[in-house]
């Protein structure tokens, strides 16, 4: 250990929930993830036949019975369906169900880059092609619709932020909470993000020509580019003291969050990856955790040449020669890249390697790229100790970073 | 953040503002103090607004120079929203003597922004891009500048700013979050300096659709005009804009020999679960406690700087929570829970049109001893509400509260209070092209 934490409670993770494109729901995403395959297809529903590409992990119908769980599920957009839809799977899990939850020491904290734009794309296709469209479909396009929904079904009367920083928006919002309930400004905090597939976002990558056009694959040395996902990945998080007073179970603890800025491209990284460093020791200062105390990192591994190579420099500047040690895996190569909501669905990736005791594998064939000296977690899980540490990394256009410290929570 | 007495002091020490009235400090006070809006007509090209008196104005900052900030060449590869930011970012470092790129207290710089929609035109034309010419057609340029974030990334690299960078999406409260949030970065020692930017956009596309949710006033309705609190009031004007903070420690300002403009005393927010998505709730209960709390720690204010702008149903609902406050908080140092007297109620939107950046703008002028103007379009107390906004004349609040009701069902606040001396004006923002 080094500097000593951040003053405040101590914050542990009670419950989680997930949306991907292996389907609704956090065990979907782990029998994926541990089965080491991707859910990347061409996507049924998003027609991609007129992009420059055609994969993307998108996720499937939902399950019987949902929508008829959800008060006006009808008029969410399909971003705030996979954010509804995960923070009630993260509130069951954390045995907040019903009125329990209902209060002013509950707040919510939402990342996303999208949020309705899918439903503005069909508004702005009928208002082209007839010069009519229905307003209704832009009741969910503004960016705090999914955090907001989400705040209406848990009934959330403390504080409601929705932030949007691109890639980092998701690991922003849980760090936001983090600081909220060491602060004691709320007792509980549902966080997390979701986004949707949509044209916008899917031409606009290809227009940059970083999306490959086979399955992602970060950190190895044929990589092309990144495959776009959607879905959704909430965290309940709560004090200490009031997850025991309440007997509920933690399944890790959020140690610590930092956030930096590369301020040197709009998209492409600092190439020394000089922010994202700098990402990663605020948040293990923050944590008050030593970099030779980390076990396990879930890289932020687009899979794009340029992204992956910074994101190795960064890691190698902070740990050092044990860089090559660390166990590195990419959820991404799994569901794809959640874009706003990325950092929040890796997190509770990274919940749930934590609470199995393995780093999933990043699927696809062969080790990972020499020249990078990343030890990737390839061919099957990779065993963590009961107590690892393990960061979580986020990076977005603009330069945005953001880094999640968590740690198991002993069985 | 809640004010934790074991953290440091937080002052603003630098603003900056572009909106429809104009550049900078002097036409944004100018323009607050005889209560003058700047309307213009908004183009319809799209024909989606209401069918025969649909609302035809907005606050529009589009038109203004902003050569002295931001050159010709980076303009070009900028949204509006970016430009109005770096714009203000600008003038607000130059109004704290920081120069853009330098760290103080050799701490990084922090960036916390609050937009509404994001950089609208880009995803139009990017949009259009895609209906006319097919997915291929997509620019990259303007899909770098189609994210939320663009604005604070932009003023990042001219401020070379290595610290938090965030954007705060949260409709109306986002400036107020966006501040918390930057009042905490600085006192929790991350960042030396954080810049706090409030930048929203109008385009003909997003007034339609405001105009078709009936959310904006419109001239078959009893006149197109922004009326905070009054009984005719049909609906606000959207404004676009840029208000920009400088906000550091209170002893880093000391260090810097800089003038302190406010001091940030605490913030809350609070959210109504009962809310519609496309308006504001009916019950001030929802909100009030985390009103309250706030006040009980950061003390009496002097006046309020309302979010009102007009609309019927949002205006309602911030009168009614700022009833219910007044009406049964005891008075300082009292015991009984008697009613009192509702402060002054600024509305600066009726001047500066609905957009983030207005409140910000008007509560910094407010402390540093900016007249505070009467309220344009106020002319008939509702008698549901019972409220009378800021009629003009003299004010000169050593602290006030800043109220921000959003869409959606959000609320947030903030306490700030004036600097000890009197309100100097900065000399003119002094340009420096990119």
């Amino acid at each position: 250990m080094k500097d000593g934490p951040a003053p405040g409670h101590r914050v542990v993770v009670t419950g989680i929930g997930a949306v991907s494109g292996w389907g609704w729901g956090a065990d979907e995403l782990w029998r994926g993830l541990a089965g080491g395959a991707a859910a990347i297809g061409v996507p049924a529903r998003f027609d991609t036949r007129r992009h420059r590409t055609r994969l993307a992990a998108e996720v499937p119908p939902s399950p019987n019975g949902l929508a008829a769980s959800v008060p006006g599920w009808r008029r969410l957009s399909r971003a705030d369906r996979f954010a509804v839809a995960a923070a009630m799977e993260a509130c069951r899990q954390a045995g907040l169900e019903g009125d329990d939850a209902r209060g002013f020491d509950l707040g919510v904290f939402f990342g996303g880059s999208t949020a309705g734009m899918a439903e503005c794309e069909r508004f702005f296709h009928g208002l082209t092609e007839r010069r009519r469209a229905r307003i209704s479909l832009l009741v969910s396009h503004p960016l705090n619709a999914p955090g907001d929904a989400v705040a209406r079904l848990v009934g959330a009367r403390g504080p409601v932020q929705s932030l949007s920083s691109a890639c980092a928006s998701g690991a922003l919002a849980i760090g936001a909470a983090l600081d909220a309930l060491r602060d004691g400004d709320v007792a509980m905090a549902v966080a997390g993000g979701a986004d949707s597939l949509c044209h916008l976002t899917f031409a606009g990558f290809n227009s940059l020509r970083i999306v490959d056009a086979e399955h992602c694959r970060p950190f190895r040395r044929q990589r092309q580019g990144l495959n776009l996902g959607e879905g959704a990945g909430v965290l309940v998080l709560e004090t200490l003291e009031h997850a025991r007073r309440r007997g509920a179970r933690p399944l890790a603890e959020l140690l610590g969050a930092g956030a930096s800025c590369d301020a040197h491209h709009m998209t492409a990284p600092h190439p020394q990856g000089a922010g994202a460093a700098l990402a990663l020791r605020s948040a293990l200062g923050d944590a008050g955790v030593a970099a030779g105390d980390v076990g396990f990192v879930n890289a932020h591994g687009t899979g794009t040449p340029q992204n992956d190579a910074a994101e190795w420099r960064a890691i190698e500047q902070v740990f050092g020669e044990r860089a090559r040690r660390i166990p590195v895996t990419a959820t991404k190569g799994a569901v794809g890249h959640l874009l706003g909501s990325s950092g929040a669905i890796e997190a509770v990736a990274t919940v749930q390697c934590l609470a199995a005791g393995a780093a999933h594998a990043a699927p696809g064939d062969g080790g990972a790229d020499e020249d990078l000296g990343v030890d990737l977690v390839v061919g099957g899980a990779r065993p963590l100790a009961p107590d690892c540490v393990a960061v979580s990394t986020s990076f977005g256009f603009g330069g945005a970073n953001a880094v999640l410290v968590l740690r198991g929570w002993p069985r | 953040m809640s004010p934790s007495s074991s953290r440091p002091a937080v002052v603003v020490t630098g603003f900056g503002a572009v909106n429809a009235v104009g550049c900078g400090r002097e036409p944004t006070a100018a323009a607050l103090a005889s209560g003058t809006p700047a309307w213009s007509e908004v183009e319809r090209p799209a024909g989606y607004h209401r069918r025969g008196g649909g609302a035809r104005l907005a606050g529009l900052a589009a038109g203004h120079d902003l050569s002295a900030w931001v050159s010709a060449g980076a303009a070009r590869r900028m949204s509006l929203g970016s430009k109005l930011a770096v714009a203000a970012a600008r003038m607000a470092l130059a109004d704290a003597g920081i120069v853009a790129g330098a760290e103080v207290g050799g701490k990084p710089t922090a960036m916390v922004f609050s937009n509404a929609f994001g950089p609208s035109m880009i995803t139009e034309k990017i949009l259009t891009q895609i209906e006319s010419e097919g997915p291929l057609a997509v620019s990259p340029a303007l899909f770098t500048e189609s994210v939320a974030n663009a604005p604070a990334a932009q003023v990042a690299i001219v401020c070379r700013a290595l610290g938090a960078n965030v954007t705060v999406t949260q409709r109306e409260a986002g400036a107020l979050i966006a501040l918390a949030r930057a009042a905490g970065e600085v006192a929790r020692g991350r960042a030396g300096y954080a810049l706090v930017v409030a930048v929203d956009e109008v385009t003909p596309l997003l007034h339609a659709v405001f105009d078709r949710f009936g959310a904006l006033s419109r001239p078959d309705a009893g006149g197109e005009e922004a009326r905070p609190f009054d009984r005719r009031r049909n609906g606000f004007i959207l404004g676009e804009g840029a208000s920009a903070l400088v906000v550091e420690t209170a002893e880093s300002a000391a260090q810097r020999g800089a003038r302190v403009l406010a001091r940030f005393l605490g913030t809350a927010s609070a959210f109504d679960p009962e809310a519609p998505a496309t308006g504001w709730g009916s019950d001030p209960a929802a909100l009030t406690p985390a009103l309250e709390r706030l006040l009980a720690r950061a003390g009496d204010v002097d006046a309020v700087v309302c979010g009102a702008s007009g609309s019927v149903a949002g205006d309602r609902l911030e009168a009614r929570v700022l009833k219910a406050v007044w009406g049964g908080r005891p008075p300082r140092g009292g015991s009984g829970g008697e009613a009192r007297p509702l402060p002054p109620l600024l509305a600066p939107k009726a001047v500066l049109g609905e957009f983030g950046g207005a409140q910000l703008a008007a509560a910094v002028l407010a402390l540093g001893g900016a007249p505070c103007g009467r309220t344009p379009g106020f002319s008939e107390v509702d008698p549901e509400l019972g409220v009378t906004p800021w009629a003009g004349g003299a004010l000169a609040p050593s602290s006030l509260l800043v109220s921000s009701l959003a869409t959606g069902g959000a609320a947030a606040w903030a306490v700030l209070a004036r600097a000890a001396g009197t309100f100097t004006p900065s000399p003119s923002p002094r340009g420096r092209g990119e």
